[in-house]
Order: C-alpha cells, then sequence, then structure tokens
C-alpha cells in the first residue's frame, strides 16, 4: 500500500517542519509542506494530497479561503481537510480533533499523540 | 306730607323700599278716640319730617296698621271699641304687623300697667297729659333707633350674603354646631365631602359623628372652648364609603352667642391620590434608574469583554504557534532520541512548562468568552452538590471538614448550570488553596432579605437594596482570609497570590463575569472570626420571556435572541 499523502499549510516554518517530522517518523506519511496561501494551491494541484492540514489564520489567505477554492475543483474533491487553530480551545476541540459546523478543527498546541490519532480517523486508518 | 286729623287715609299696602341715598321719612300712625287728643299729637308732630296717619279707634288702627304699615305707632289705651292693650296685642300677634313699634299714650300713671303695655311689646311709654315737645323727642328718639335697627339689620343680612357666599365658595367643609352639639349650619362642599345632603347632617346630633374621634375632639372644643385639629381622618360617606379629611374644631368664642363648634373638614383624598402618584412615579424612577445602572455595568463589562476578547484572540495566535513547536519539537525528540535518566526529567519539566503556559493562554481564551448563557431553570443547591462532589476527594486528603447549611426553600430561576458549576469550583477551590490542610468549608444558601453589611461593592454595582429578597449563597473558609491590600484587587484578571505557575489568577474574574452575567453579585470578605467569605446574591424571580436571568439589559436580551 503506498503511503498517504498529506500537505501541511502554515505561515510558521517551524511549525510545519515539527509536524512534518512526526508525521514521517511513523514511516506512514509522505509530507510536503507549503507557508503561502498561493503555493498550497498551486502544490495541492501537484502534489495530489489526501488530507490537507490548514492553519485557519495566515497573513496572505486564510486556511479557509484555500479549503473553499480547492473544493471547487471536481478532481480534487476526494482530500479531506483538517484546521489547526489557535483560537479554538481544548475545551471545545475535546482531545484532538472535533467538529465544527462540519469542519475538522485542532487546537494548537497539538501533541503527537493527538495529532496522529486525528490523521489516523481522517484517512480512515 | 300730612292728612287732616279725622279723615279716613288710604296709604299703598306698604311704604316702598328704601334705597340707599334717599331716606324715606318714618310713618307715624296717630291713634285717640278723642279728636282733640289726636290734634294736639298731630300738631306736637307736625312740620317734623315724618308722615302723619291718624286713626280714631282701636279697629280702625288695625286697619290701617295693616294696609299702610307704619313705622311706629302712638296708641292711645282707653277706647270704647277696642283698648290700647288690645290692638297693641293683635299687632303683634300679626307677623305682617309686628315689627310696628308701639308708644303707648294714656292718661293711666300706674306702673302696672306700664308694666302691661311693655309686656306687650311696646317699646315706650308717653303719661298724658304730655308736654308736645316730650312727644315729639321720644318719637324722635324711637324714630331713630328704629332706623339703625334697620341698617344694623341691612348691614346683618349682607354680612350673611357674603358669609354664604365665602361658605358656599369654599374648598373646605363647613359645620356649624351649636352649643348643643346639634348641627345648625352646612355648606356645599361639606355635603359633598359627607355625601350626604344639607337636610341630612342638619339633624345630626353630636352623638351621631363619626368616627369616636371627631365626637371627642367636637365636645372637647364645646367645653373648654379651645381650637383644635386632627391631621388625619377617616370620615365615613353616606354612600358606605370613606374619605380622608383634616379636621380643624374651632370655638365660637363670641360671648353674645351660646358658644358653639365650627368644624372646618378638608378633604385630602385629591392631596393622597397625588402623593400616590408621586409614590408610584418615585417607585418607578428608582426601579428604571437601579436596570439602567445594571444596564449599564453589564456595558461596561461586555466593552471589557469585548477588548480582552480581542486581546486573547491576538495573544493566543501568537503564543500558541511558539507553544505547539515547542510541543510537537519535544514530542519529535522523545521519539527518536534515546534520553539518560535526568534529560528524561528535563524533558518532563519542559513538557510540564508547556501546558502551564498553553494553561494562561487558555485561561485567558476562556475569560473572554463568558458571554453566551446557556438558561434552564434549576436549583441552585444541586449545582452546589454537584460542584462539591468534584472536589470532595482533594478536601478529603487535606483534612477539609464540609458543613452545608442549604435552604429547602429555594424558588428554582434560570442559570447556565455549566458556568454556574465553575463558579463554584472556583470559589471551593480557593477556599481550599488558602487553608491548605486541616479547616472547614461551610456552604450555606437560602432565600432571604439581604442586610445592609451584606451588599458589598458589587452588589451594589448590580442594584441590589438592602431589604431586597435575593438568592444568598456564603462560602466561608477558616484560612487565612485576604490582605486588606489585595481586596480591591482580587477580581483583577491575572491577580493572584500564589506561586509562579500554581494560578493563573483568572479565577475569580471569570466567575466574576459568569455571576454578572446571571444579573447577580459576588463579593468577598473577611470574616471577623478569620477566614474568608464569598457571598453571591441572585435576584430569585421567575424570569420573563425576553429577561431570561432576570434583569433588563441590552446584554441578556441579545443572549436571549442568540439562544432562541
Ligand atoms: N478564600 C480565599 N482566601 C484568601 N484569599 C483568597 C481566597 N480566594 C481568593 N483569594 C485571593 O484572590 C486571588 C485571586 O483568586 P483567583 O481565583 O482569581 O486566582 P487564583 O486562585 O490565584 O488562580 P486560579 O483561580 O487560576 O487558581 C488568590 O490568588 C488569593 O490571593
Ligand atoms: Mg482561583
Amino acid at each position: 500500500m503506498s503511503k498517504k499523502k498529506i500537505l501541511l499549510v502554515d505561515d510558521e516554518p517551524a511549525l510545519t517542519r515539527m509536524l512534518r517530522l512526526n508525521l514521517e517518523q511513523t514511516g506512514r506519511y509522505e509530507v510536503r509542506e507549503e507557508n503561502r496561501g498561493a503555493d498550497a494551491l498551486r502544490a495541492a494541484r501537484e502534489f495530489r494530497p489526501d488530507l490537507i492540514f490548514l492553519d485557519v489564520m495566515m497573513p496572505d489567505m486564510g486556511g479557509d479561503e484555500i479549503a473553499e477554492q480547492l473544493k471547487q475543483d471536481p478532481e480534487l474533491s476526494k482530500i479531506k481537510y483538517a484546521f489547526l487553530t489557535a483560537i479554538v480551545t481544548k475545551r471545545e476541540t475535546g482531545a484532538g480533533a472535533a467538529q465544527i459546523s462540519g469542519e475538522i478543527f485542532i487546537a494548537k498546541p497539538v501533541k503527537r499523540d493527538e495529532l496522529l490519532a486525528a490523521v489516523q480517523e481522517l484517512l480512515g486508518e | 306730607m300730612s292728612e287732616a286729623p279725622g279723615t279716613p287715609i288710604t296709604h299703598p299696602a306698604h311704604a316702598p323700599p328704601s334705597s340707599p341715598g334717599e331716606r324715606v321719612p318714618p310713618c307715624i300712625l296717630l291713634v285717640d278716640d278723642i279728636p282733640a287728643n289726636l290734634r294736639v299729637l298731630y300738631e306736637s308732630l307736625n312740620g317734623r319730617d315724618y308722615r302723619l296717619l291718624v286713626a280714631n279707634g282701636g279697629a280702625q288702627a288695625l286697619d290701617i296698621a295693616r294696609r299702610a304699615h307704619p313705622d311706629l305707632m302712638l296708641l292711645d289705651i282707653m277706647m270704647p271699641d277696642m283698648d290700647g292693650f288690645e290692638v297693641c296685642g293683635r299687632l303683634k300677634a300679626d307677623c305682617e304687623t309686628a315689627d310696628i313699634a308701639v308708644i303707648f299714650l294714656s292718661a293711666l300713671d300706674d306702673a302696672t300697667d306700664k308694666i302691661h303695655g311693655l309686656e306687650l311689646g311696646a317699646v315706650d311709654y308717653v303719661t298724658k297729659p304730655f308736654h308736645p315737645d316730650e312727644v315729639a323727642a321720644r318719637v324722635d328718639a324711637h324714630c331713630k333707633i328704629l332706623r339703625l335697627e334697620r341698617e344694623l339689620a341691612q348691614r346683618n343680612r349682607q354680612l350673611e350674603l357674603v358669609r354664604d357666599r365665602i361658605l358656599n365658595s369654599m374648598v373646605e367643609g363647613v359645620v356649624g354646631l351649636d352649643a348643643e352639639g346639634r348641627v345648625s349650619f352646612v355648606n356645599p362642599a361639606a355635603e359633598r365631602i359627607l355625601g350626604l345632603d344639607a337636610q341630612r347632617i342638619l339633624t345630626r346630633e353630636l352623638g351621631d359623628w363619626e368616627p369616636a374621634r371627631l365626637r371627642e375632639t367636637a365636645a372637647r372644643v364645646l367645653v373648654e372652648q379651645r381650637e383644635a385639629s386632627m391631621d388625619e381622618l377617616e370620615l365615613p360617606r353616606g354612600d358606605g364609603s370613606s374619605i380622608p379629611v383634616e379636621l380643624r374644631a374651632a370655638p365660637v368664642s363670641d360671648p353674645a352667642y351660646p358658644a358653639g363648634v365650627v368644624l372646618v373638614l378638608r378633604d385630602l383624598s385629591e392631596r393622597r391620590r397625588v402623593e400616590a402618584t408621586l409614590n408610584r412615579t418615585n417607585d418607578e424612577l428608582t426601579r428604571s434608574h437601579r436596570e439602567l445602572r445594571v444596564a449599564q455595568m453589564q456595558l461596561v463589562q461586555a466593552a471589557k469583554l469585548e477588548s480582552v476578547g480581542r486581546l486573547a484572540a491576538g495573544v493566543a495566535h501568537e503564543v500558541k504557534n511558539p507553544l505547539a513547536i515547542v510541543q510537537l519539537g519535544l514530542d519529535y525528540l522523545e521519539q527518536v532520541t534515546a534520553f539518560d535518566e535526568i534529560s528524561r526529567e528535563v524533558l518532563q519539566d519542559m513538557q510540564h512548562a508547556l501546558s502551564r503556559a498553553d494553561t494562561v493562554v487558555r485561561g485567558l481564551l476562556d475569560f473572554s468568552r463568558e458571554r453566551g448563557l446557556d438558561l434552564k431553570p434549576c436549583a441552585i443547591n444541586d449545582a452546589i452538590a454537584q460542584s462539591l462532589q468534584l472536589v470532595r476527594h482533594e478536601l478529603t486528603q487535606r483534612n477539609i471538614d464540609v458543613l452545608t447549611n442549604l435552604a429547602g426553600d429555594i424558588p428554582e430561576r434560570p442559570f447556565d448550570t455549566d458556568k454556574l458549576q465553575q463558579v463554584f469550583l472556583n470559589l471551593f477551590m480557593n477556599a481550599m488553596h488558602a487553608m491548605e490542610r486541616d479547616g472547614t468549608l461551610v456552604i450555606r444558601s437560602d432565600c432571604a432579605s439581604v442586610a445592609a453589611d451584606q451588599i458589598g461593592p458589587h452588589a451594589a454595582d448590580a442594584g441590589f437594596l438592602p431589604g431586597d429578597r435575593l438568592i444568598r449563597i456564603a462560602i466561608e473558609d477558616t484560612g487565612p482570609g485576604i490582605e486588606p491590600k489585595d481586596l480591591g484587587r482580587l477580581f483583577d484578571p491575572y491577580f493572584t497570590t500564589k506561586r509562579q505557575g500554581e494560578g493563573t489568577g483568572l479565577g475569580l474574574s471569570v466567575t466574576r463575569n459568569i455571576v454578572t452575567l446571571h444579573a447577580g453579585s459576588i463579593d468577598l470578605a473577611n470574616l471577623p472570626q478569620g477566614g474568608a467569605r464569598a457571598l453571591l446574591l441572585f435576584q430569585p424571580q421567575a424570569a420573563s420571556a425576553d429577561n431570561p436571568a432576570g434583569a433588563a439589559s441590552p446584554l441578556f436580551r441579545n443572549t436571549a435572541r442568540r439562544q432562541a
């Protein structure tokens, strides 16, 4: 079985890097990072990820906006999305991810265990 | 103007009424059966300012008197057809002629006759043979008296008219009582106040008056002849209702009159109505002022929350990314590196530091979010019991006793139960931390009227007043209490006296926000015997549809709409 692809989008390179290292360390995922909204759109089309992690608040383009644009493309309809956010508290998301109006939110700071659990759930593993 | 003696005289039945300014000369009827005597009388008065009539016998005298109505009659006693006494008696018996003044003329010089004549109503007596000048002088004198009497009567009538006009136009009811306490006069205002017509009031005896206080006062004034007054008196009216009056009872102290009392009744019902309206308006003002203050407090609170909310979001964003990086970095290192014992401990400490930092930011976010309420009718004692359950274990471990005294009659009202539990939890934790080990946590609740010394600054801001019936929850500990210098800052966000990392200092500010959203208040104070007390106050009344927490404020209306 080929590795599932995950695209990480956050304006903070150190954060995407940490996410990537933790995900790659499991040996189960192929991971790519982007730190700008425009690059993220392009990367999504080239890289064809199964799952995209999006920061909700980024300087050039918000994560919700990126997701909105990608969802317009029928070829990309299979992609799953998860939003990383600083302003949703753990109490609202519980441990790990939470659905808020149909979207998956993960509160920062996320722990490795919570991250992996959320990814597995989203990818149906 | 004179008539020849002896001739029958016809005159208009009544003298024309005298008008002021023009003086009608007095009319005098001379009566004697002896023409010579008549002539002498006539001569002695003729030429003066009199109108003279003559009659030669008793019957004729009565006839002329009835028709011409003279002012004065000089009346002979000894007359063949009807003697003077009888003429005088008949005159006085007829009300048409009773006011005619009579001077007897007679040869009789007997004191008993004179007395008899005067008893019959005569004004004077002249003995024959008389001197013309004496007759003239006496007639003059009596005419003057008559004129003065008439003028006096006229004055009296005028005075009475004025008095009646005054009495009729008075707003105050006036009732006159005579010396026996019987009603002698009544004005229209008194009829209106008593709800009875004058006829009914005029039959009243002193004993008929109600209430007894009025009766007693009137009786006392009658006896003592000293004025008395009563500020407030409920007077029964004719229709069975009653009317509030102010009463003044004044003695009628003219010695010439038999002493009586005048009662002056002032209707207070209008004043009462005005007072009631004023009181009502005042109450409404107080209430709306109170509501305004509460609303203003909540607006201030909302504005504060909003700015804190923006701040919190900014801070969270800035802080949580670095936290996330460090967190994931540590997690990664733990996965890929083999650490020795010491490095493992270092990693543990770093993990703890991270979660502390996260707690602080999360607390800030929590704090800025306490806005919406999920209100459901709830028994506050249940919320207390449930919160207590959560700290029970720790309390036991710290050897802290719990005493509860929760009243069973506290009405249910809308609360956000989760938030309320957060409030109690914060307060229990604070008390527990203050006592550290060994102590007593006392929790009391009831619904009662608050004393003035229980109205703390926040309670006053919430618009609570001494005497208000409120739900009270007191949480008392046996800890060290609060430093006086800290009392004013306990509720400030981030104010804490706990060691670094042990407390966020947000507990009480979150608590106060939640309580304020429920239109309640929370104040902390030291107890005289040591330890601290948190006192929560809430309005007990059931909330209306657009006013879920029992207070009128824009904030609450918004909340309600959001939840609808
Ligand atoms: N029962 C009490 N007795 C004495 N001092 C108290 C009591 N309750 C609160 N305080 C004082 O008020 C301060 C602020 O309390 P608050 O609950 O806001 O924050 P905290 O308890 O310090 O932190 P946290 O609630 O996050 O644990 C406390 O640090 C303490 O000094
Ligand atoms: Mg606290």
